[in-house]
């Protein structure tokens, strides 16, 4: 066993046992490019036994799950497959057939000429009809689960071919991470791995033949709606009782943010809308060029000839006052926890819940704490835009060279001195990335946030989707896309060179 | 004249406990593996006369980067005093140390530690700008000093066009630019290719023998230490095992370390600098 080259040497150590098997079959593979055929008999006829065994998990779970899937289609045809439901239905409509002629009868008896027995003789002759037909496709299914059986062979049979065909192949591509990290967990083959495997499909593929032999025996899922009831109303106290405690800081609040709002609206509607499209205009070149000054006329046009002009100036200042205040926030708190990882390592979890929950669910407690209207539409804009600019302030932070900061210090440098002249400056890029995916993730937003009252281009959307009228609905969401890529453009352009 | 009065730098969570453990005995591997610690300094006693020139040598991890940085409190220590002129810098409140280093101390980092958004100019005047001092004060202070260093006339370019060398000297340039009287140089040439080094080591000790500053010099190359010390500090796991003249440390190594250590160098490059009191002489 133990003559040959290091090579051979190390995969004799590597198998553990059948060590001049697997070295002819590592031979094979690795004398050509490609693939080269290599027939592992044991991987075949184990199948995710010896995956397990190997402990080549990546391929384990998939084959297992192939496997146990054509198990099932097997159990599912030869219980009868679609057949036994249609067999019932076709056994219920007889029944039902077979009564109403009865009643037919009954009622023609009293008296042969009254609707009630036209009508009752009627509908019994449908029913016959139905049952007739569904009796005909239930056989029709009985005839057919060959075919569904013949799809389960032949998945199990392809399943258990492809693990031979490609078990030596797997095994040698982790024989070469085994060698190279030297892991002794990836070597050799293991019975514990291998039992569990095998005591997992032992008692899968039973359960999936027992729920086919009884159908009824898994219908239901084991639940208790009384359960989820106490919960809901729970939460429902919950959030009745916070909304009760924090109305005075919520009204604060909602004045706070409909001040803001007030403001950035009556300087974009207020002001003659030719000079604000002239400044929109002269923002766009000097700070992204003469391309995106050109879309921008476009853009413009666009929205002013179809009459979203009004519109859209409230909607950029709902999503302006949103991305504001997501900015003023986020920043200062992406700074925080740039330097403080246990601050860190508390929000980050808070923003993939922010940024994962559907916005409908937010909307909920939203209203419940500050009512229908824009403050609302604007708060849960926030909730759904402010990850973004957190999460790269604090990985732009966390990402200036800590020589350069020590050096800084070693120079007398204060916290204030090292967080204006030191860390954001050369956080800077990674912060404007940030803002400007806050921005588009705000503007994602206005729709739903048109759901709870506030107005502008999301309300049009939601018009047309309530009348179903599908020329509006596209022409307004254009108008919305149309805002984000000049926007976008325009953030994006600063810092770039103009010209 | 900067003083160290045994001075120790324990890293990891339980400071004290091992220090203590570490100040009764040698601590063995198992102390530290106990409470997961490193020992950077362990009673460091040293004193630095008024523009000496001290290197600092060492291999990796022997706590030579870690001894100059409790001079200026970059790190701070475990245990010890570190005296400034007799002021004892452990006890300086955050505004008092904050106020040391921006006026008296200037120190040079192997990894340049340049700020790439600032301009070379903006750069090597950075601690005057900490300090306080008027832009355009400053800014015609960091052009001398540029001159000063040999990059007259660059100070509008960024740092990053600049090559190691060169980015070196801006460096150097800063550790100068508010006139201190002591400087720290952590390896400062130790990632330059031989020539540049060469030359740069010839530069400095010019610039050195022309500004006569207290210097502590970390290096790890013993030919360079001949070249530019008085006195050499030799540290091996922490512990300072010998002080000394460069040529002490080799006719008179205090242990059979000492002797490898100072034995890899080849004596045709060991060029002898004239002792301190010949050089005040002259």
């Amino acid at each position: 066993m133990s003559e040959g080259t290091a090579r051979e040497q190390a995969i004799d150590r590597f198998v553990g046992s059948n060590g001049p098997y697997y070295r002819r079959a590592f031979k094979t593979i690795g004398e050509r490019k490609g693939y080269v055929p290599s027939f592992n008999v044991a991987a075949f006829l184990l199948g995710p036994i010896w995956l397990s065994g190997r402990r080549i998990w990546s391929a384990f779970w998939p084959f297992l799950i192939a496997d146990l899937l054509a198990v099932v289609i097997i159990a599912y045809a030869l219980s009868g497959g679609d057949s036994v439901d249609l067999a019932a239905r076709a056994n219920q409509l007889e029944d039902l057939a077979a009564r109403r002629q009865v009643e037919a009868q009954d009622a023609s008896a009293q008296n042969a000429a009254s609707n009630l027995a036209k009508s009752l003789s009627r509908s019994a002759t449908a029913l016959q009809q139905a049952a007739a037909d569904a009796r005909e496709t239930a056989e029709q299914a009985q005839a057919d689960t060959w075919l569904f059986t013949a799809m389960g062979v032949g998945l199990l049979a392809a399943s258990r071919l492809l693990q031979g065909a490609f078990s030596n192949h797997l095994a040698e591509r982790r024989f070469r991470a085994w060698r190279l990290e030297g892991d002794a967990a990836k070597g050799g083959f293991s019975l514990p791995s291998a039992a569990a495997a095998a005591v997992l499909l032992a008692v899968l593929v039973p359960t999936v033949l027992l729920s086919f032999a009884d159908r009824t025996l898994f219908q239901a899922v084991p639940s208790d709606p009384t359960w989820n009831s106490r919960a809901a109303e729970w939460l429902d106290g919950l959030i009745a009782a916070i909304s009760f405690a924090v109305r005075p800081a919520a009204i604060g609040l909602t004045a706070g943010i409909s001040a803001v709002l007030g403001l950035m609206e009556n300087a974009l509607t207020a002001t003659p809308w030719p000079v604000v499209m002239a400044l929109i205009l002269a923002v766009a070149w000097q700070l992204a060029g003469f391309r995106v000054f050109l879309l921008t006329f476009v853009a413009i046009s666009y929205l002013a000839l179809l009459g979203y002009w009004e519109k859209s100036m409230q909607t950029v200042a709902l999503l302006g006052t949103a991305a504001f205040i997501s900015i003023a926030i986020g920043i200062p708190l992406g700074v925080l926890c740039g330097y403080n990882k246990r601050v860190a390592a508390f929000i980050r979890p808070l923003l993939d819940f922010m940024q994962t929950m559907p916005a409908f669910v937010y909307l909920i407690p939203v209203i419940a704490l500050f009512g229908i209207g824009k403050p609302s539409g604007i708060i849960a804009t926030i909730i759904f835009g402010i990850p973004p600019v957190v999460r790269l302030t604090a990985l732009g932070i966390a990402n200036v060279p800590p020589s350069v900061r020590e050096a800084a210090i070693a120079f007398g440098a204060s916290r204030l001195f090292l967080l204006l002249k030191v860390d954001l400056p050369t956080a800077a890029p990674s912060i404007m990335a940030g803002v400007s995916q806050t921005i588009l993730m705000c503007l994602s937003m206005v729709v739903i946030a048109a759901l709870i009252g506030a107005k502008g281009l999301g309300e049009d959307v939601l018009h047309a989707l309530q009348y179903a009228a599908q020329g509006q609905g596209l022409l307004a969401g254009l108008a919305i896309l149309v805002c984000a890529i000049v926007l976008d453009r325009i953030v994006q352009g600063r810092g770039r060179p103009s010209h | 004249m900067i003083e160290l009065e045994d001075l120790w730098k324990v890293f990891g969570t339980d400071e004290q406990a091992v220090l203590r453990e570490a100040r009764r005995s040698l601590p063995d591997q198992e102390i530290l593996k106990r409470h997961r610690a490193v020992i950077g300094v362990a009673g460091a006693q040293l004193s630095v006369g008024h523009g000496e020139l001290l290197c600092i040598m060492g291999l990796s991890g022997s706590g030579k980067s870690t001894l100059v940085r409790l001079i200026n409190r970059l790190l701070e220590p475990s245990a010890g005093r570190v005296r400034i002129d007799g002021q004892d810098i452990i006890q300086l409140g955050n505004k008092a140390l904050r106020e040391l280093r921006s006026t008296r101390i200037g120190m040079v980092f192997q990894s340049h530690a340049l700020i790439d958004h600032l301009s070379i100019r903006d750069n090597v005047a950075l601690p005057l700008e900490i300090r306080g001092v008027a832009r355009t004060q400053r800014e015609d202070r960091a052009d001398e000093l540029l001159a000063h260093v040999g990059l007259t006339g660059l100070g509008d370019g960024r740092v990053r066009a600049l090559s190691g060398g060169m980015q070196q000297r801006v460096g150097l340039a800063r550790a100068l630019a508010a006139d201190p009287d002591i400087l720290l140089m952590d390896e400062p040439f130790s990632a330059l290719d031989p020539l540049i080094r060469h030359d740069l080591q010839t530069q400095f000790m010019a610039l050195s023998a022309d500004l006569r500053k207290t210097t502590v010099f970390v290096t790890h190359d013993v030919e360079e230490a001949f070249r530019i010390a008085d006195r050499v500090v030799l540290m091996r796991a922490g512990r300072i095992v010998q002080i000394g003249t460069p040529q002490q440390l080799l006719d008179q190594p205090a242990d059979d370390y000492v002797a490898r250590f100072m034995g890899h160098t080849n004596p045709a490059y060991r060029e002898k600098k004239q002792p301190l009191e010949a050089r005040e002489n002259a």
